[in-house]
């Protein structure tokens, strides 16, 4: 597989340069009020919500030169397959990346859908499958299953998934999925399952990872310590005749000084309410554990100017990184940032990489 | 109260004629899963897969007039609650109107997608809600509970959608979902509960339908068999403590003279291959109460397509041309229009019409038939009728 880098959508909300609070561009909010003053004419009326705003971000990744756009799975967010299917035909080229629990109901109906996704999409559509947060987020969907249950019912989701897709007829009856007979039919049956992303560091997410996904997205690491985690996953792959890509999802503070990029990161430590629990890391660096963006921010962003970022990006390659998950405030101005100025040096640096070791 | 005209999407690609089989848009057709050469778009090299003649067909419904259109689901054709997204962006007043199981999702997450497919389109999503047609095929769909307990599933289904649309906390213990303190997230609870119309015909189905449904809708039957069953749906809900609305879901062949009406008709008949013949009569056994009530009007021998015409204008032989329900009203633009205010005075709230193809039909219909509906202008002329 070739280094793909995948933006995040901000379903949630995003926010603004040198203002960490959070906001969601074209919503009203219920608020009647515009936030011009009265002796200034504001045309948007409720013309607009943050969709417009979703639809914008989704198409700078496109235009950026992304690879893909992940979807978040939030709870207070609008509900990911609405927004990919939104945000797929707004795109051409980006694969789209939907997180979701496998608590969302039939798999055998899920995959139905994910073929008509691909049609329309050109098979762009790929499926992060998580554990639909806390205990409490859980049940707030109606989902009792003990914690112990959660990946197990993610494997069986999957295996029901792919078998109704394998072209064959499909007979399954599991703990937490049953189908018998199926599989679909005429055009639908020429369609694969969607590639599977699933995530998480413990033990047992990869082991499931082995003998399910195609990708496993590790939260953010120090590369020293993500690369003996890499060769883990590889190695459970191998014992289960699979190979399986490893992807990272990390956020960026990249400026055009390392000093800027400290400062930007510093000013949004501060503003989000961060800064006791986060110790200042050494210039030189470039990896902050625990600056994050936001409630879907990563456990650790990379700060640095253009050059230096790409650089950690592409050690984080040569460790065996494949699929970047990435994210940077405000999403749609950074994606141009992003596009235009670090992915074209680290893919430049992860292909004179190749060269090498060919 | 002024009458709503829904249109339909074809899910499953579709020809160029009621009476063709080829040219076809798509890749699809009915009752033939040998197809993969797709017509007219999507074959994957010119940039254009089958939603873009969806995004066509769904266009012209608006422009037309429609409210919207139905997005039926079967297994073998694309999926609404994929379509409706899709096309959110590039419609302006197209109200999407997604059929599906309650069974297979989970009810929360419907409420959150719903409220969010409400956002993305300014509130044009809307529901029909079905249960299924039983059988293997509930297995099939990796579902299985008994006929009965479906539509008990289905009540409950939708007492927890409701229960979390606006917010919440909301707590729920039923039989098949069980839920504490949940509730849609702030910045989706605002939008307008989605309208629902509901199908099935069986006694479970009515009762649950007159819990939570706008709309019943039925296919076409006989038109005074039609009004009874309006009658009872309505005496049912109205012991429930609540009102529900009828709606009619048919296929229409509408031209400037009957006569080129029934030529359609008969040029169609005359061309239906013999396996399709074989099918017809085979009277595949299912679950479904409303499915059965149609086949029960179908003469034993049929020589002509004449013997096939039931009442004035309702030819019981549409699923020998392309599936699905078998009766619908063929007519001049004045004849069609007259027959829905019949249906209309028999009760009738709603319409979902249909014919084929889609996209030229939508302007065919919107044009000619829409304009000559009195719906409820005049309830003077809707007794005279009558």
């Amino acid at each position: 597989m070739a280094t793909e880098f995948i933006w995040q959508l901000p379903v949630a909300s995003d926010g603004r340069y040198g203002d960490a609070r959070a906001i969601r561009r074209g919503e009203r909010d219920g608020s009647e009020r515009s936030v011009f003053s009265p002796g200034v004419s504001d045309p948007r009326g409720d013309n607009f919500n943050y969709f417009d705003y979703l639809y914008q971000v989704a198409r700078a990744t496109d235009l950026a030169g992304f690879d893909g756009l992940q979807i978040p799975d939030d709870p207070d967010a609008d509900e990911s397959w609405i927004v990919a299917a939104y945000a797929a035909r707004a795109t051409r080229h980006v694969r789209i990346l939907a997180e979701f629990p496998a608590s969302r109901g039939s798999s055998v109906f899920a995959a139905k859908n994910a073929i008509s996704f691909q049609r329309f999409s050109k098979g762009r559509f790929a499926w992060q499958i998580g554990l639909g947060g806390n205990e409490l987020q859980r049940r707030w969907y109606g989902d009792h299953l003990e914690e112990a249950d959660l990946l197990p019912r993610i494997e069986e989701f999957v295996t029901v998934a792919r078998g109704v897709t394998s072209g064959k007829k499909f007979s399954f009856a599991g703990r937490f999925f049953e189908v018998l007979e199926g599989g679909f039919g005429g055009p639908l049956s020429a369609y694969p399952l969607p590639p599977v992303y699933l995530s998480g560091n413990s033990d047992a997410a990869l082991s499931l990872s082995a003998r399910v996904a195609d990708v496993h997205i590790f939260d953010a690491l120090p590369v020293a310590q993500l690369r003996p985690a890499v060769a883990h996953l590889k190695a459970l792959a191998d014992q289960e005749g699979r190979k399986v890509a490893a992807g990272l999802r990390i956020d960026l503070v990249a400026r055009e000084t390392e000093r800027e990029a400290l400062f930007e990161a510093r000013r949004y430590l501060n503003q989000s309410g961060q800064q006791r629990t986060v110790a200042d890391p050494a210039v030189g660096s470039n990896y902050w554990h625990g600056l994050s963006y936001g409630r879907n921010g990563a456990a650790a962003s990379l700060f640095g100017d253009y050059e230096q970022v790409a650089k950690r990006l592409a050690e984080y390659g040569e460790a065996g990184v494949e699929s970047f998950i990435l994210s940077a405030v405000p999403h749609l101005e950074e994606a141009y940032r992003i596009g235009e100025l670090v992915l074209p040096v680290a893919r430049g640096l992860a292909s004179a990489e190749r060269r090498l070791a060919a | 109260m002024s009458i709503d005209i829904f249109w339909r999407i074809p899910t499953h690609g579709e020809p160029r004629h009621h009476r063709a089989r080829t040219p076809y848009r798509g890749d699809w057709f009915p009752g033939d899963e040998t197809r993969r050469e797709p017509g007219i778009a999507g074959d994957g090299n010119d940039g254009y897969t089958y939603i873009d003649y969806l995004a066509e067909i769904a266009h012209a419904a608006e422009i037309s007039g429609f409210q919207g259109g139905l997005i039926p689901t079967f297994p073998s054709t694309e999926e609404p609650w994929v379509i409706s997204p899709f096309l959110a962006r590039e419609t302006k007043t197209f109200r999407f109107m997604i059929p599906f199981q309650p069974g297979f999702q989970n009810p929360v997450l419907v409420a959150r997608a719903t409220a969010s497919l409400q956002r993305a389109t300014g509130g044009r999503a809307l529901y029909n809600i079905i249960s299924g047609g039983g059988g293997p095929e509930q297995l099939w769909w990796g579902d299985s509970i008994a006929h009965d307990d479906r539509y008990t599933r289905t009540t409950e289904f939708l007492d927890v959608l409701r229960g979390v649309w606006d917010g919440g906390p909301f707590s729920y213990r039923g039989k098949f979902y069980q839920i504490e303190d949940s509730g849609l997230p702030s910045s989706l609870s605002r939008e307008a509960f989605p309208e629902i119309y509901f199908s099935g015909s069986s006694d479970a189905a009515l009762a649950s339908a007159s819990k939570h449904a706008d709309y019943y809708l039925s296919w076409l039957e006989p038109f005074e068999q039609l009004g009874n069953k309006f009658k009872r749906v309505q005496e049912k809900t109205a012991a429930l403590g609540r009102q529900i609305k009828t709606a009619v879901r048919v296929d229409i062949v509408a031209r400037p003279t009957e006569e080129e009406a029934w030529r359609e008709i008969q040029r169609g008949f005359e061309n239906v291959d013999k396996k399709v013949w074989e099918q017809y009569y085979a009277s595949v056994q299912s679950e479904s109460v409303g499915a059965a009530r149609q086949r029960s009007f179908r003469p034993t021998t049929i020589n002509s397509y004449k013997d096939l015409i039931i009442e004035p204008n309702v030819w019981s032989g549409f699923s020998l041309l392309r599936g699905g329900q078998t009766q619908g009203i063929v007519g001049s633009y004045e004849q069609v229009a007259e027959r829905l205010d019949q249906l209309v005075a028999l009760g009738a709230g709603a319409f979902i019409l249909a014919s084929t193809p889609h996209l030229e039909e939508a302007y065919r219909v919107g044009e000619e038939v829409l304009p000559l509906v009195r719906g409820r202008s005049d309830e003077t002329v809707l007794r005279k009728v009558a």
